[in-house]
This record gives structure tokens, sequence and C-alpha cells, in this order.
């Protein structure tokens, strides 16, 4: 019961950031409940996911690959690619505190001389950010690369 | 469905295609759509082939059709991130696949299509609800929901402002994070909520360069490797000037938090 509760929360604070950044990136009207779905599905999958074991890398994967599929499926049905609606929804999952970490840990290495804690926090938190990006990225790709195979030229 | 172009119908088809390739890769559309939608439209306008060469800032569409082969490329400067147009420019092309329009009718229906912006308040209010959220997800209380949705909100309309100004958007995202950072040292300060410096953290994720990230991958994968590289040097440097944003801000405020 509290994991259910934990879930909603969840799916319901990533819905927003979906949502309002479809409105950043000026995403029609028309479109902004997939993205909201897509958000709340794809972030509440990912806790799941985590929550039963999985890293996070590959929790990430997972969620942008059903999210992605479900954008070709809805693709096919409004006739618009599915980047319009599946990259807002994926917004909430960016690792936006890793980047922004490692980032300002090697400013810092420059500012303030080099420590192995600053190294290593930089260093973490980059490959972590990366991992993420990727993982969500290449889940999102996945499915396109599934559905259209190399087309044979002459 | 193969028609037969007069040179300036073969002329005028290769400008259209080129300005629907223009106006994807101008609006944030990654390489593939670009690609895919430029070749939709050159066999529904009923030439033998379109080969369209993109990279970062420019694109060459070259249209062949009884054996004669017209070029051309056109500059594609970044208009900033706009899905009403890539929306609309994939429905003008379907609609020309189905109906077998003529290059007039395309052509205006290509210059009818407006970058449609969402009401700025609307966009102010749902990103300060936004990192407000990603605050809320990361453990805040709802003392710092408020206080990241304060922060945020001024952060983004510092935004709006600098960018109707035309600045570009690597001086934007420093000054903007430098302000939405000052705003949110205050809970730090002050000692607002159960751990204040997650106010920090979530009111500058509005600057993530997400879908720029997204793009570069996915180019990558997709076997534009080129583009790609441009687009993840490209958030890198937003990233970097948001980081620097912050990193003012908490000198001047003296909170350090991140670190």
């Amino acid at each position: 019961m509290d994991l259910m509760m934990a879930l909603l929360n969840d799916m319901l604070f990533s819905a927003i950031p979906a949502v309002g950044f479809a409105l950043v990136f000026n995403v029609p009207t028309k479109y902004l409940p997939y993205c909201a779905i897509g958000g709340a599905l794809g972030h509440g999958l990912r806790m799941l996911l985590i929550h039963y074991g999985l890293l996070i890398e590959w929790g990430t994967f997972a969620a942008a690959f059903t999210v992605g599929s479900l954008g070709i499926v809805l693709s096919k049905r409004l006739h618009v690619s599915s980047a319009i609606f599946t990259v807002a929804a994926m917004i909430p999952m960016v690792p936006g505190v890793y980047v922004y970490k490692a980032i300002i840990a090697l400013v810092e290495i420059n500012h303030i001389g080099y420590s192995p804690e600053l190294w290593a926090l930089f260093i973490e938190n980059f490959l972590r950010g990366i991992s993420i990006i990727a993982g969500l990225a290449f889940g999102l790709a996945l499915p396109v690369l599934l559905f259209q195979r190399r087309q044979v030229s002459h | 469905m193969s028609r037969t172009f007069s040179e300036e119908a073969q002329r005028e088809a290769s400008r259209l295609i080129i300005k629907t390739g223009q106006m994807l890769l101008q609006h944030g559309a990654e390489s593939n759509i670009v690609g895919y939608n430029c070749v939709r439209l050159g066999k529904a306008l009923g030439l033998d082939s379109v080969e369209v060469s993109l990279s970062a800032s420019s694109m060459v569409v070259t249209t062949l059709t009884n054996e004669h082969c017209v070029t051309t490329a056109r500059r594609c400067s970044d208009r900033g991130i706009n899905m009403h147009v890539v929306s609309e420019v994939q429905h003008i092309i379907r609609s020309c696949e189905q109906q077998e329009l003529d290059l007039k009718t395309v052509r205006n229906r290509l210059n009818a299509v407006q970058a449609y912006k969402h009401n700025r308040w609307l966009v102010v209010m749902m990103i300060g609800l936004s990192c407000a959220s990603f605050c809320r997800l990361a453990g805040g209380d709802w003392t710092l929901f408020g206080w990241t949705f304060l922060a945020s909100s001024v952060g983004m309309i510092v935004r709006q402002e600098v960018a109707h100004r035309h600045f570009s958007p690597i001086l934007n995202f420093g000054v903007t994070a430098f302000v939405t950072t000052l705003i949110a040292a205050q809970a730090v300060t002050h000692d607002f909520g159960n751990n204040p410096t997650l106010a920090m953290a979530s009111s500058v994720l509005m600057l993530v360069p997400g879908f720029p990230l997204i793009n570069a991958i996915s180019d990558m994968v997709k076997g534009y490797a080129n583009i790609g590289v441009a687009r993840w040097i490209f958030a890198s440097m937003l990233g970097f000037s948001t980081c620097i944003g912050i990193i003012a801000a908490m000198t001047v405020s003296g909170v350090w938090a991140w670190i």
C-alpha cells in the first residue's frame, strides 16, 4: 500500500514536469496529454524497477524503451513523428543534478586546486550522468531501430 | 506516380523540399526525421529521387527527375525548439501524399506555418511547478516546494526576457542560472524546510538541455555522428554556462551548497 502511494506520488510529480517542458518545446496542445502520460509512465516504471533492485541506468533504459515503443504506436495513429511527445516525457528522467555536480567539481578543481575528493566527485557524477543519458536516449531510439531496418539501396 | 517536370517546376519542387528540411532542422527535429520527410515529400511530388546531406547548421538537397539534377543548399540557423512547426510540416507532407497537392498549394501551406508559442505566463507557471515537482521528488517538503516554485518562476521570466532580446542561449542560460540560484540560496541562508539545498539543486533543473542531449544521442545512434557530436558540444556549452552562473551566484551569496 505504501509502495502504491509512493508510486502515485512519483507519477503525479513527474507528469507535471513532462507537461511543463512540453510547453517550453511548444508541443501542440492536443498532444500535451500524451506527454503527461508518457512522463508519469516512464518515471513511475523506473521508480518501480529501482525499487525491485535494478540499477538506475537500466531502469531508465527500460522505461525509455517502453515509452518509446508506445510513442511509435501513437505516431502511426497520429501521423507525426514520435519525438514530438516522447522527448518531453523523458525530461523528468534526465540526470540534471549529476551533470551539474560534475561540471561544478571540474570548475572547482581549477579554482581551489586538485584534491582526490573533488576528482572523485567529478568522475562519479560524470559517469553516472552520462550512463543515465545514454540509457535514456538509446532506450528511446531502440524501438525506431527495431522497426526501421536499413533499406537496401540499389 | 512519376510526373514529368519542367525545369522550372523541378527547381520549385527542390526549393519546397529544402524548405521543409530547413524548417524541421531549425526547430529541433532530429536528423533522421529531417532526411526521411524530405525524401517523403519528394516522392509525393513525383520526383524520381531526393538525396539529402545534413550538417549541424546547413543542408544540401539534390533532386533527380528525367535524368536532370537540381542541387540547392540552405543555412539552417537555430530557431529554438518548436514541436508545433515540426508537426505542422509533417501534416502538410501527409496531405501532399494523400491528395497530390500541386506545388503552389504546398508553397502556400508551408509559408502559412507560424511558429506557435504557448502563453508565456502559462509557461512560467508550469516551469515553476515542474522544478518544484523535482524538489518534491527529491524529498523536499512543501516549504521548499514553494520556494523552488518562486525561484524557478522568476528565473523563467528572466530567461524569456533575455531570449526575447535575441541574446545567445549560452549567455541566457548563465544569466538565468545566476538569478535563479541567488533566489534559491535564500532558502539555505534563512534555513527553510527540511533540506534547503534541494531548492538550489531543483530550481536550476529547468536549464538542463535535455532535448539537445537526447537528439545528440539519437543522431549518433542513427548514423548522423557529425550532427550528433555538434549537438552534444552545444548542449555541453549550455551546461557549462549554467554552472558558471550557479558558481557566480554561490560566490556572491556565500552559500556553497553543491559540493
